[in-house]
């Protein structure tokens, strides 16, 4: 599967899925599931390489956001492009948590989601299409402005639109001195 | 009025771009039905029975001369020269087609209008008061907060997939004409003690499958704090919603099945944890929207005009149509009009594209070039000098927009039905015409009274049929068209849901039932100041029942 | 939407929505589509109308027609009637347009 990061496909995923029966290798990146992470906190806390957790979409993610900060990769799953709890799920985790590892979409991701991914707080895409670094590319230039603020620094309509008005203000008030 | 800048023209711009680029790619062939089909949904696209339906969003039902003029030319290059207004302050097209669909979009962008958002499972288009900026009895223009609702909720990255639709209305008066009590969210605004404005708001209401009045989660929100709020709202019902059934995804559900309490306490969570963020509205913010809907240049007048006392007086039809179809305005001088498109026999909410110019022109002369849509599918001029209105009603007269029936038993709210809708059981339109012939003596209409006659064609209730005064349901039994009645509902401030009176009837004799109910309630009612509401509330369902079916 | 019943041996056609005009078309006999139900291929039992539909559905996947399905008719009249009261309408035309003047 492709994996999209910073809008640029990535060769080899870093990370090494662990099923939940399967031993931990000795080192590496490993991804875990949420379940594996509930049951051995501990052991896979005293790793030192990069830690990897998939979450599910149905998980309330006020009870995990506090432990957010441990991990380098977070996988948010979206099973049908039309369930959207990721999305909440990724905006609390950058907004509400301050998370700044990885957040991976995954599943049934397409491009013409991936503007609304973006948007969120996701920075990395399994995506099924060899071209997805030019899908991704058209899909967040679609739109040139915003309505509403995320944590993704672009701004609002509104701000902007109160920037200009002050800019304006200062000139006239310039203008006037 | 609200005037595009360049930001939002970009948007739609790019919005129709978008959407060409994606029906190029269903059409080569590399996006399937089932991943195009939410795509044109959130573009107001729609396959119905005959051809697609395009269902164009009228931002709080407020357009200008010139987006009707525009919607009237749309109509006749994409459409068969007509337009069907909604139940959600919106218009559609019946007769489209997907090739040309980016087209018609691109023709709406050049008049400031667009198709977004009124459909899918996203928050849609957000409805007000018809009356909004005119009424005498607001607190303050909801389209303020419409316009602010609408910019956030456009292409709002999180809650593009929510487990179902999402509806919004907003109203400024005590005097609900927005049915907010039936919405996903609903908005009041009014004073608290220390004579602050700010939102009531309600959550849960809908109507549907499984009807509901809405629940008040807050009494009292302070204005800025508005989008915080609602994103609060949305987003705990994003991520707890229902996305099992599509019968129980709506937000009432979930208000349903966790309860009023609980669902406070998450929604009040989750917006203490934001409400001083980036959502919070500065007041020069909410001051740059509030400058586009100044109220126009109204001229200072007093007492009652010559022309119009004289016209009242002297011509029979004007007085009726004036007591009917006019509603006090907040300017001493002006009148608000209502423009029925509910012709007895004709279907209701649709308008010819011959009819929404002459509407352009009339506006235009007497009435600032600005045209309301109401959930009951008719029209509005906002702001008619008293002394124009005999020159008003001739002029709508002309052109079949002057029946005197507005709130009457032939003012009948109506969706497509099985005519053109995919989804209905029966047909809705021929049985409110039906109905509203037997209801064409002016004499008897009159004397009824305020009677709101709504009709579905499914249980998805998109002609309100539960909050009809009657209520009206098309059901298929083994393949026949038969209709279920109830009574009782109301969609104001006192919502209430209707009762059914008992097992559906054919066609003909639902119409019939229609008759002996109201025959029955002039023979019940107290006086001729009760209306059938009234009566019903007081005596309640059983003699209504009896007298329809009862055994011949 | 009203359920559709469940086809036998019964007289049936393919019905189907044209993808870019979004008409009502019906499979002919010679694997194309037409507007008119009169042209329609008409099948009286279980093995034609699958043999009918997954031609259709082949017509579906080359983005011709979208969701195809089977509908039972009366051919005994000319041409075809369909049975259900929806089809009637998606045949004929919305019943309220007929007798509305173009505009």
């Amino acid at each position: 599967m492709p994996l999209l990061k910073d809008g640029r496909l990535v060769g080899e995923d870093a990370f090494q899925p662990v099923a939940d029966d399967a031993a931990l290798p000795e080192s590496g990146a490993v991804l875990v599931t949420y379940a594996r992470w509930q049951a051995e906190k501990e052991q896979l806390s005293g790793r030192n390489d990069p830690l990897g957790i998939v979450l599910p979409n149905t998980l309330d993610v006020l009870d995990f956001g506090a432990e957010a900060e441990r991990f380098d990769l977070i996988v948010l799953t979206f099973p049908k492009f039309s369930d959207g709890r990721a999305y909440s799920q990724a905006r609390l985790l950058r907004e509400r948590f301050g998370y700044r590892g990885e957040l991976r979409a995954t599943g049934h991701v397409l491009q013409d989601q991936l503007w609304a991914m973006q948007r969120s707080g996701f920075d990395a895409f399994e995506i099924p299409r060899d071209d997805a670094a030019e899908a991704f590319a058209k899909a967040i230039s679609t739109f040139s402005h915003v309505y509403q603020p995320t944590g993704d620094g672009r701004v609002s309509a509104l701000k902007q639109r109160l920037a200009i008005q002050n800019k304006d203000g200062r000139r006239k008030q310039e203008a006037a001195e | 009025m609200y005037e595009y800048d360049d930001i939002d023209q970009t948007l739609v711009d790019e919005r129709v771009a978008q959407f060409r680029d994606q029906v190029a790619r269903r059409l080569s062939g590399e996006i399937s039905e089932d991943e195009f089909k939410p795509l044109r949904l959130q573009n107001g696209l729609y396959l119905q029975l005959h051809a697609y339906m395009l269902r164009i969003a009228i931002p709080y039902g407020t357009l200008s001369s010139r987006q009707l003029r525009g919607l009237a030319q749309i109509g006749c290059t994409y459409d068969r020269g007509w337009g069907h207004f909604t139940t959600r302050q919106n218009l559609q097209y019946n007769w489209i087609k997907l090739e040309e669909t980016a087209d018609a979009l691109a023709d709406l962008a050049k008049i400031q209008m667009h198709a977004i958002q009124t459909s899918g499972n996203c928050i849609r288009n957000t409805t007000t008061d018809q009356f909004a900026g005119a009424a005498h009895d607001e607190i303050e223009d909801p389209r303020v907060w419409c316009e602010i609702i609408r910019q956030w909720s456009t292409f709002h990255p999180e809650f593009s997939f929510l487990p179902r639709k999402f509806k919004i209305a907003v109203t400024g008066s005590p005097n609900d004409r927005a049915a907010v009590r039936v919405h996903d969210i609903g908005l009041r605004m009014h004073k608290n003690a220390a004579g602050e404005i700010g939102f009531e708001v309600i959550v849960g209401g809908g109507l549907g499958r499984t009807p509901f009045i809405g629940k008040t989660i807050r009494d009292f929100l302070p204005k800025q704090d508005l989008l915080s709020y609602l994103e609060a709202i949305l987003r705990v019902y994003n991520q707890f919603g229902r996305r099992d059934n599509l019968y129980k995804a709506r937000i009432k559900i979930l208000v349903h099945e966790i309860g009023i309490e609980a669902m406070r306490e998450k929604v009040e969570a989750e917006f203490a944890a934001s409400k001083d963020g980036a959502l919070k509205l500065p007041q020069d913010a909410i001051d740059q929207i509030a400058a586009q809907f100044a109220p126009p240049a109204f001229e200072k007048l007093s007492g009652i005009s010559a022309e119009y006392a004289n016209a009242f007086r002297t011509d029979f039809e004007f007085g009726l149509w004036a007591r009917r179809n006019t509603f006090k305005h907040k300017q001493p001088g002006y009148s608000i009009v209502t423009i029925s498109l509910k012709k007895e026999g004709a279907p209701p909410g649709d308008a010819s594209a011959e009819q929404m110019n002459a509407v352009a022109d009339i506006a235009d002369r007497y009435s600032f070039g600005e045209i309301r849509v109401t959930h009951e599918q008719n029209l509005v001029l906002a702001h008619v000098k008293q002394s124009d209105l005999p020159a008003v009603f001739k002029a709508l007269k002309a052109y079949d927009l002057a029946t005197p029936n507005v709130g009457l038993a032939s003012d009948i709210i109506a969706c497509p039905g099985l005519d053109y809708c995919a989804l209905a059981n029966a047909r809705s339109i021929p049985i409110a015409q039906q109905i509203a012939l037997r209801f064409k003596n002016w004499e008897r209409a009159h004397d009824i009274g305020e009677l709101k006659i709504k009709i579905s064609g499914c249980i998805n209730a998109c002609g309100h049929h539960h909050v009809g005064h009657i209520g009206i349901l098309g059901v298929d039994k083994a393949g026949e068209e038969f209709y279920q009645i109830t009574l009782g509902g109301a969609a104001d401030e006192q919502a209430a849901i209707g009762d059914l009176i008992g097992p559906a009837l054919n066609t003909r004799d639902a119409v019939d039932a229609i008759d002996t109910l109201v025959e029955t309630y002039l023979r019940l009612r107290n006086s001729s100041d009760e209306r059938f509401l009234d009566t019903y509330r007081r005596v309640g369902l059983a003699p209504f029942k009896e007298a329809v079916y009862a055994v011949a | 939407m009203a359920k559709a019943p469940k086809l036998n041996s019964q007289p049936q056609v393919v019905t189907a929505n044209h993808l870019l005009s979004g008409d009502v078309v019906y499979l002919t006999k010679a694997a194309s589509w037409s507007r008119r139900i009169a042209d329609a291929a008409v099948v009286a039992n279980v093995e034609a109308g699958a043999a009918l539909l997954a031609e259709a559905e082949t017509q579906a996947k080359k983005n011709i027609v979208i969701a195809p399905y089977l509908i039972p008719v009366d051919a005994s009249v000319t041409p075809p009637k369909p049975i259900q009261y929806r089809e009637v309408l998606r045949a004929e035309g919305p019943s309220t347009e007929k007798a509305r003047p173009a505009a």
